[in-house]
C-alpha cells in the first residue's frame, strides 16, 4: 500500500514537474527582452507612433524603419510594425519589392539569431487590405504575438491567422491601449 | 414683307436672354472679388501682410493679411495657415477661429487664413460649387467665400500643359501651376502662385517660425484623411499629438512627407526653413467624388445621402454617421490637432513653452457650432 502511495506521489510530482503540451509557445509567457528594435514593414509612420508607447513605457529601444539584419546586433525583441503606405515608401526612397525583400531578410535574420519578434498592426482598417496585408501576414506569420487594433481586424483577418498558427493575440480598442499588453510583455 | 418677321423677333428675345445671363453671371463672379470680413479679437497684436515680405505683392489678388498674436514673453514661434486651398473651408474657419477668439500666453501665432488669397475669388469650374456658405456666429450672420482649389485662372492665364517645379523640375498637370501646395519653396519672377510661396516661405525664414501649420481638407473616400502629414522632423510630435487625440476619442493617421514629393509646405518648409511643418487634413464632402447635391448647406453641415450609401456598403474610409461631417467636427478637429502638437512640443520643451487660451474644447465646439467661435 505504502508503495502504491509512493508510486502516486511521484507520478503527481512528475505531472506537475511536466511542462506539457500548451497551444502557446513556451516563450509567450516569458517577459521580453530589451533592447528592443522597432522596424516597419511596408514604411507607415506608425513606427513613430509604436516608439512614442515605448518611450512612454521607458523601454529601451529604437526606431530603424528601414533596419537591415546587421542592425539586430545586440539586439533582444525586434518589434515589426506592419501596414503599408505609399508616402512612407517615398520617404524612404524604396520600392514594394524592396521593402518586401529586406523585411524577408530581416525577419530571417531574427530567426537565425534567435531574436525574439512580435507584430504591432496599429492602423486600424487604413492599413489593411490591398498592398498593406501582405506585409501584415509576412510579418505576423514571423512572431510570436501579436497586437493588433481592433479596427484593423474587423474581418477576423489577424484573429484567424493567429488561431491558425497558434500566436498569442492581443486586440486592443485603441492605440493607446497597446501599452497594456506592451507593458505586460516587456 | 414685315418689319419685324417672327424669325427676327425670336433672335432678339433670345440675345436679350443670353446678354441677361451673361450679365447676370458676371455680376456674381465679380461678386467674389469683395473680401471676406475677418474681425481681429483681442488676441491680435499688429496685422502685416504677404506684401511686407515680398513687395512685388502689393496690389495684386494674392496679397494677404497676416496677423500676429503677441504674448510678450519667451517662446516658440508658430504659423498657422488656412485657406490654401480655398475649397477647404474648415481650414480657412479654423484660423479665422484663431484670429478672433484665441489669447497667448506665451511665445506667439502667426495666423494668414487666406494664404491663396486669388482662390477665394473664383469656384472651380464644373464642381457646381456654392459661391459662399453663412453661418451665425456670436452676434450676426457671417458670409464667406468657398473658393476654388487653385489661384484664379485669370492670373497667368492659360495653364501650360504641363507644370514643371521650380527648382527640381518635378513635372505635373498644367493646373497644378496655380497650386499653392504644390508651388513652394516658390520663385520671386515667377508666376502669381510661386510669387505667393515665395513670399510665405519668406515670411517663416524672417519671423523664424518654429512650428508650422497648413490646414486642409480632403475626399472622405480617399485614404488620407483626418491625417497629420509632417516631415521627418515632426515625426516624435506629430506621433505623440495622435496618442493625446486617440485618448480623446479622435482617431488620426500619420503621414510621413515623401522626400521626392516636391512642392508641398510639409516637404519645402522642412527642407527649407527652421521650422517643423505639419499638414492636417479633415473631410469635406464637398470635394468628394461621390457626392450628391452640392451646395452651402453640405458645405456648413456635412450631410450627403450618397455618401451615407457609401458608408453603408463599406466603401468609406472614414465613420461617416449619422451627423455627416458638419463644419464644426472638422474646425474642432483642426484646432483639437494643432493643441496636441503644441502640448507634445511643450512636453518636450519645458523650457520654452506655448501657451494659448480662448479656444474651446473639441465637445463644446460640436455642441455651439463653428459659429460660436466667430465675433
Amino acid at each position: 500500500m505504502k508503495k502504491t502511495v509512493a508510486h502516486a506521489f511521484v507520478c503527481l510530482f512528475i505531472f506537475l514537474l511536466y511542462p506539457g503540451t500548451s497551444p502557446l509557445p513556451a516563450q509567450a509567457a516569458d517577459k521580453l527582452p530589451q533592447p528592443v528594435l522597432i522596424s516597419s514593414a511596408g514604411q507607415s509612420a506608425d513606427v513613430a507612433i509604436a516608439g512614442m508607447l515605448c518611450k512612454k513605457l521607458s523601454l529601451q529601444a529604437k526606431s530603424q524603419p528601414l533596419a537591415k539584419p546587421a542592425d539586430l546586433q545586440g539586439i533582444g525583441t525586434l518589434m515589426v510594425v506592419s501596414g503599408f503606405s505609399t508616402k512612407g515608401l517615398g520617404a524612404a526612397g524604396v520600392s514594394k519589392e524592396q521593402e518586401m525583400e529586406r523585411v524577408k531578410a530581416l525577419l530571417d535574420a531574427a530567426r537565425e539569431k534567435k531574436i525574439r519578434v512580435i507584430t504591432l498592426h496599429i492602423g486600424g482598417k487604413a492599413r489593411r487590405g490591398g498592398q498593406s496585408d501582405d506585409f501584415n501576414r509576412l510579418a505576423a506569420e514571423a512572431s510570436e504575438r501579436l497586437i493588433v487594433v481592433r479596427t484593423g481586424d474587423e474581418d477576423q483577418f489577424f484573429s484567424s491567422l493567429a488561431a491558425g498558427k497558434k500566436i498569442p493575440i492581443d486586440l486592443v480598442d485603441k492605440i493607446s491601449d497597446a501599452m497594456q499588453p506592451l507593458g505586460k510583455i516587456f | 414683307m414685315p418689319l419685324f418677321p417672327i424669325h427676327r423677333i425670336r433672335a432678339l428675345l433670345l440675345l436679350a436672354a443670353a446678354a441677361a445671363a451673361c450679365l447676370y453671371a458676371g455680376k456674381e463672379f465679380r461678386k467674389m472679388n469683395a473680401p471676406d470680413t475677418i474681425l481681429p479679437g483681442q488676441g491680435v497684436s499688429r496685422i502685416r501682410a504677404l506684401k511686407d515680405y515680398f513687395p512685388n505683392l502689393e496690389g495684386t489678388r494674392s496679397d494677404s493679411a497676416v496677423y500676429f498674436l503677441e504674448s510678450g514673453r519667451p517662446g516658440p514661434t508658430v504659423l498657422v495657415l488656412g485657406g490654401t486651398h480655398p475649397n477647404e473651408p474648415a481650414g480657412f474657419l479654423a484660423a479665422v477661429a484663431l484670429v478672433e477668439s484665441l489669447r497667448v500666453k506665451a511665445g506667439r501665432l502667426i495666423v494668414v487664413p487666406q494664404a491663396c488669397q486669388s482662390g477665394f475669388t473664383c469656384t472651380d469650374p464644373l464642381e457646381g460649387y456654392p459661391q459662399s456658405y453663412s453661418l451665425r456666429s456670436r452676434s450676426r450672420l457671417r458670409t464667406f467665400r468657398f473658393g476654388s482649389r487653385a489661384a484664379n485662372p485669370v492670373e497667368d492665364w492659360p495653364d501650360p500643359i504641363i507644370y514643371r517645379h521650380f527648382p527640381s523640375g518635378q513635372q505635373l498637370s498644367g493646373n497644378e501651376t496655380r497650386n499653392l501646395n504644390r508651388a513652394y519653396p516658390g520663385k520671386s519672377d515667377g508666376t502669381t502662385t510661386e510669387k505667393t510661396a515665395f513670399a510665405i516661405m519668406k515670411l517663416i525664414r524672417d519671423e523664424k517660425v518654429n512650428l508650422a501649420f497648413d490646414l486642409h481638407e480632403a475626399a472622405p473616400e480617399i485614404p488620407i484623411i483626418n491625417a497629420i502629414v509632417t516631415h521627418e522632423k515632426g515625426r516624435e510630435l506629430a506621433a505623440g499629438a495622435l496618442l493625446g487625440l486617440e485618448l480623446e476619442n479622435l482617431p488620426y493617421a500619420l503621414e510621413l512627407s515623401p522626400p521626392n514629393f516636391h512642392g508641398l509646405s510639409h516637404r519645402e518648409w522642412g527642407d527649407g526653413t527652421p521650422a517643423i511643418p505639419f499638414l492636417l487634413e479633415t473631410t469635406n464632402p464637398v470635394q468628394g467624388r461621390l457626392r450628391g447635391r452640392t451646395g452651402a448647406s453640405l458645405a456648413v453641415d456635412g450631410q450627403d445621402r450618397q455618401y451615407r450609401l457609401a458608408q453603408e456598403s463599406g466603401r468609406m474610409r472614414i465613420t461617416y454617421d449619422a451627423g455627416g461631417e458638419p463644419l464644426a467636427r472638422r474646425v474642432g478637429r483642426h484646432l483639437r490637432a494643432i493643441q496636441a502638437v503644441l502640448e507634445t512640443y511643450n512636453e518636450l520643451h519645458p523650457e520654452g513653452r506655448v501657451e494659448l487660451e480662448g479656444i474651446p474644447s473639441y465637445e463644446e465646439i460640436i455642441r455651439n457650432g463653428v459659429g460660436s467661435l466667430l465675433q
